[in-house]
């Protein structure tokens, strides 16, 4: 006998709780960006003006840096993760090597994100290890400068740390693949680009596109590798949304914060688009139950 | 790589056990393993710096615990009311960080029992995953700026420890359901269906079958979301009143002067293998063993 599950109106109960935790807040940013005033005092009066400021005190150029960066980087994790993931899925036969594969790509999640990149100031400044050896070595007279506090940094910073983000989502979606479909790719005589581009590509691009999104977002609004490894020479969407909460601002703060806003969701419906053809988010948690 | 058989027809390998022997694979292995190194070296470096006498320089060597005093004994002096060298003080941060995990961890725990077992079972489940697993999706600055815009500008509440609370919970939840989800879609209702049949009252049903066998998954929530809480930070940036969490602490720290930098190491090197060592048994706990799998 079908009936409704005893716990329906807690969850809905629930659902109203998190809607004020965070749909209302994203509704927040976006209605605040169209209002004016000064500090805490806001009126109600629509208007476009923060984002006129905001594009007119070269927002737009910190916008088109921390996209530029954000997406070199993920482009690089994608290229590097990718393979790595095909290998760790249905390459890999050693269930020990695989285990601790696992839990180094695990463990960095819950771990301060500023404890895992601070040392890289002390590694690659001015006085630092590798300016030491490079000199003693006599491969360079001085030291070198552009190792820390600029884009070459900050990339650095963000290869490693958002790698993980990258492999975890492509594994899943590749290791959901049968090992029938591949069998029978090459029994019917594909070559193995083939069967790649043809077979794996097709069924895994759920699980890139998941990547795409769950490196690429966190990313541009990262505050901390960025700030650590870029300073003030390469100032992105985070430091620049603090500096301007900071100094009072919330108005272009907001309106800067709904401009990230509009590319997450962008990404969000890609995702969404993704994901249908594996029957969306149910669906990949459905075929966790196998 | 083709195989002749005994009646002389060639056949190809599957295509997953060629992939070891392929060149490109070997290739892929080394770069997968070298990004994993970059992101281990600073861990393993911040810990071997701790413990060396000139952290600033990155060169290891001159091994000494004086940070680590350090940390301890200016926390120390100031709860006795005397000067010490040092400014860096993180015994009310640590304070302060370890309750909101707490509480974030217990909210997680009971969050997840509310919408984790019933989730899997209901058929418009797309949208409230959806909604639930949102702030995955959305960076943490984001999300704070959010929060910080409603809760202050729009209808003008005073922060607090509250906001710090609503905050955290927001940012662990999703990942404190992802993994209730992962045991709960396993969850074979039928179970329950037997013991109503049998006669068990709701709270039995609850307490006997439903808590033994999502066991695991509340175990995950409610370290995912101690954990998650203590080492989080953008959201903290907006929604703090006053005090500090330990990782604004270092984070406003860090930004400071160079003479607390090693202070900063020793600190955080407790904070990581602290994490790293919660991590494992919640890994332990949620997932190793098996045994309370019911197929």
């Amino acid at each position: 006998m079908p009936r409704l599950p005893a716990g329906v109106w807690s969850l809905s109960g629930f659902s109203l709780l998190w809607f004020g935790g965070i749909v209302l807040p994203l509704l927040a940013i976006i209605l605040v960006s169209f209002l004016q005033g000064r500090g805490l005092n806001i009126n109600f009066d629509p208007t476009i003006k923060q984002y006129e400021r905001f594009f007119s005190y070269g927002g737009g150029e910190m916008l088109a840096r921390s996209v530029r960066i954000a997406g070199t980087v993920t482009l690089i994790e994608l290229l590097l993760a990718f393979p790595f993931a095909l290998w760790l899925a249905k390459g890999c036969k050693n269930n020990t090597v695989k285990l601790l594969t696992f839990t180094a790509l695990t463990v960095p999640f819950f771990l301060s994100p500023a404890a895992r990149v601070i040392v890289w100031r002390s590694v690659f400044g001015i006085n630092g290890v590798v300016n030491q050896v490079l000199l003693g070595a006599g491969i360079v007279d001085e030291p070198v400068l552009w190792l820390i506090f600029s884009e070459f940094s900050v990339h650095f910073g963000f290869i490693g740390a958002f790698f993980p983000t990258m492999v975890w989502p492509i594994f899943l979606s590749v290791s959901l693949i049968d090992n029938d479909f591949l069998e029978a790719s090459g029994d019917l005589g594909a070559s193995r680009l083939r069967t790649l581009l043809h077979i794996i590509l097709p069924l895994a691009l759920p699980g890139i596109v998941a990547g795409f999104v769950f490196t690429f977002i966190p990313m541009l609004g990262d505050a901390v590798v960025s700030s650590y490894m870029g300073g003030n020479n390469v100032l992105m969407l985070a430091a620049q949304v603090q500096s301007l909460i900071g100094v009072s601002n919330f108005l272009v703060a907001a309106a800067l914060a709904a401009v990230v806003l509009a590319i997450m969701l962008a990404f969000q419906v890609l995702l969404w688009f993704a994901l249908k053809p594996v029957g969306g988010l149910a669906g990949v948690f459905a075929s966790l139950r196998r | 790589m083709a195989i002749t058989n005994l009646s002389g027809t060639r056949f190809r390998l599957p295509f997953w056990r060629q992939l070891g022997d392929w060149a490109p694979t070997g290739i892929s292995i080394i770069f997968g393993y070298a990004v994993l190194f970059i992101l281990y070296f600073p861990i393993v470096m911040l810990m071997i710096l701790s413990f060396s006498g000139e952290p600033n320089t990155g060169i290891p060597g001159d091994w000494t615990i004086t940070w680590y005093e350090d940390v301890i004994f200016a926390d120390i002096a100031k709860r006795d009311g005397e000067a010490y060298g040092s400014n860096f003080r993180v015994g009310d941060p640590l304070l302060l960080s370890i309750m909101l995990a707490f509480i974030t961890a217990v909210a997680c725990v009971i969050a997840v029992l509310i919408v984790g077992p019933i989730l899997p079972r209901i058929k418009w489940r797309g949208p409230f995953l959806v909604g639930f697993l949102m702030p995955l999706m959305i960076p943490g600055i984001v999300g704070g700026v959010g929060l910080f815009m409603w809760y202050r500008l729009v209808i003008h509440v005073k922060m607090g420890i509250w906001s710090l609370v609503l905050a955290h919970f927001v940012w662990a939840f999703p990942f404190a359901l992802l993994a209730m989800l992962v045991v709960a879609s396993r969850f074979d209702t039928r179970l329950m269906e037997a013991a109503e049949d049998l006669g068990a009252k709701p709270w039995q049903r609850f307490w006997q079958i439903e808590i033994p066998i999502l066991k695991p998954g509340i175990y995950a929530a409610g370290f995912f979301g101690f954990l998650l809480s203590f080492n989080e930070l953008p959201f903290s940036i907006f929604m703090r009143s006053g005090q500090d969490t330990l990782p604004l602490y270092l984070w406003i720290q860090s930004g400071a002067h160079n003479t607390t930098v090693p202070l900063i190491f020793a600190m955080s090197t407790i904070v990581t293998i602290g994490s790293i060592g919660l991590t494992f048994v919640a890994i332990k706990l949620a997932f190793g063993g098996g045994k309370n799998d019911v197929k």
